[in-house]
């Protein structure tokens, strides 16, 4: 575990000094690959469906703001119907405006959920969604769940109906935005998966704030098991056809995935617990406090021991008979000291926790090692 | 003198400010019944264009029904059927419009409060260096 610690506190570290690139970095691989998947799933404006452009909007993606890339992701998609068919990309802007109009402005912040709830689907992995978001984020959120299964599903719908619409003549204009509008409005398949997520998102959210032990663990599974759960009823009572096996075993991946976000947000030690009564003039106080399991990334002291005669000392060098000895921190010490400091006195000023004391016994023996040099 | 309690509380408070903070204080800067009438009434322009779009997908989607019993239909109960759909749709959303923002706009002054009080708690440390 404490390997694991260790490692986390290092990405902190590398994230921490990296901030400025890592962020640019990850919305361009999440730009390409959202307009990447576009293309190849729908690809019907072959103008757009061009690498280079894929690569110059994600480009422009990295350093925008990522609700400019949801929009961009729109527009692309609305191309792509229009390309099909100019009926198809009208029922495609009522759905994102009225989308945007009743239920984005609840939520205008959470547009990486909005951008990764279809991207899972579409990778067949959408059971992660709810759960991360019950998770991460507040209640709010289902909205953008919502929308994004609801942008999944339209999308689907457009690919599931470009052939017919294909063989349908340029008079026929009505007849495609009615298939449309009913192919999309009567999926139940979408009803089923927007009521099961946001349910869960609820459950999720309400059990990892609950003042229970292990409340993430029991959020995460009791959620993963109320999702199966739902879609197997919303399965037998519209026949939505989902299959059992890729259910449970997505949910199952999910939890997986929970527990690294549990790992990276939520990481305490619940054997170490300590409850706590005090008052004041007005309240009595009943307090839990949970210690976060935190280690110190360590340190590497690094002391040259040179036999030297003569000659003044130097800076961090201390003159003794006979020898001098030079001390000089590594590079992770020194770039790091912004982030480790506060850990190990947080670690001094709470009674020495245990992971903290662990580090510095293995501090103590690199020492002896070298006194024996 | 360097104060770590001081440059703690001042790094908590700028990395609040930045992020919920900024929406916090926006919604702060209104008084409660201000904030709410405010978004009632864009939540009721969105709701009134929302349900122009779905009246109109709805519409071409029965046009041809439409014209054709155009002079058989009873048009006044037609316009009442829509108009009790739009109040149940606009009448919906500004409810829920205000059960959101009422429940925003508390949530926002309780978080601001925090913060005034570690201001004043910043304002007070500074003045016992002095």
């Amino acid at each position: 575990m404490i390997v694991l610690l260790e490692m986390k506190e290092r990405i902190k570290l590398i994230y921490s000094k990296y901030e400025a690139f890592i962020i640019p970095v990850f919305k361009f691989l999440l730009a390409f690959i959202v307009f990447n998947t576009l293309n190849s799933r729908m690809g019907y404006m072959t103008r757009i469906d061009d690498m280079t452009i894929e690569l110059i909007t994600a480009l422009a993606c990295s350093f925008l703001p990522l609700g400019l890339m949801v929009l961009i992701a729109a527009v692309f998609s609305l191309m792509h119907m229009y390309a099909l068919s100019m009926e198809v990309a009208l029922v495609g802007l009522c759905m994102y405006l009225i989308m945007y109009l009743l239920f984005f402005r609840f939520s205008p912040k959470d547009s990486l959920v909005v951008v990764l709830t279809p991207l899972l689907f579409a990778f067949k992995i959408p059971y992660v969604v709810p759960i991360a978001v019950g998770l991460l984020c507040g209640p709010s959120s289902l909205v953008s769940v919502g929308c994004g299964i609801a942008v999944f599903y339209l999308l689907q719908t457009v690919i599931d109906s470009a052939p017919n619409i294909r063989t349908m003549g340029d008079e026929a204009i009505l007849e495609k935005v009615r298939m449309m509008v009913e192919s999309i409005v009567g999926n139940k398949a979408m009803l089923v998966m927007i009521a099961a997520f946001a349910f869960t998102v609820l459950v999720v959210y309400l059990i990892r704030r609950m003042s229970v032990d292990y409340s993430w663990t029991i959020a995460m599974v009791a959620g993963a098991m109320i999702n199966v759960v739902l879609l197997l009823i919303g399965d037998l009572l519209y026949d939505v056809n989902l299959s059992v096996g890729s259910v449970l075993l997505g949910s199952l991946l999910a939890i997986v995935v929970a527990k690294v976000l549990e790992f990276f947000r939520f990481c305490v030690d619940y054997s170490r617990t300590e409850k706590v009564q005090f008052e004041d003039d007005e309240y009595y106080y009943y307090v839990k406090a949970v210690p976060k399991m935190t280690v110190a990334v360590p340190t590497k002291t690094v002391k040259r021991i040179n036999s030297q005669r003569g000659g003044e000392s130097e800076p961090g060098m201390s003159r003794q008979p006979g020898r001098s000895v030079e001390t000089q921190r590594t590079p992770s010490d020194r770039n790091g000291s912004r982030a480790a400091r506060p850990q190990g006195r947080s670690g001094a000023r709470k009674g020495q926790r245990g992971m903290t004391m662990g580090n510095a016994e293995r501090q103590m023996d690199t020492d002896d090692n070298l006194e024996e040099i | 003198m360097l104060s770590e309690e001081r440059i703690i509380l001042m790094t908590r408070m700028a990395s609040y400010e930045k992020g919920e903070g900024r929406e916090n204080v926006k919604i702060g800067n209104y008084f409660r019944s201000d904030y709410i009438a405010l978004q009632i009434l864009k939540a009721v322009v969105c709701a009134i264009i929302a349900f122009g779009i779905m009246f109109g997908l709805y519409m071409l989607c029965n046009f041809e029904d439409f014209m054709e019993n155009l002079y058989k239909m009873d048009l006044l109960a037609f316009a009442k059927d829509v108009l009790t759909y739009f109040v149940a749709i606009v009448g919906g959303y500004a409810v829920l419009t205000y059960s959101v923002c009422t429940w925003r706009y508390a949530m926002a002054k309780k978080s601001l409060k925090c913060y005034y009080h570690n201001l004043k708690k910043l304002s007070s440390l500074y003045n016992e260096t002095q």
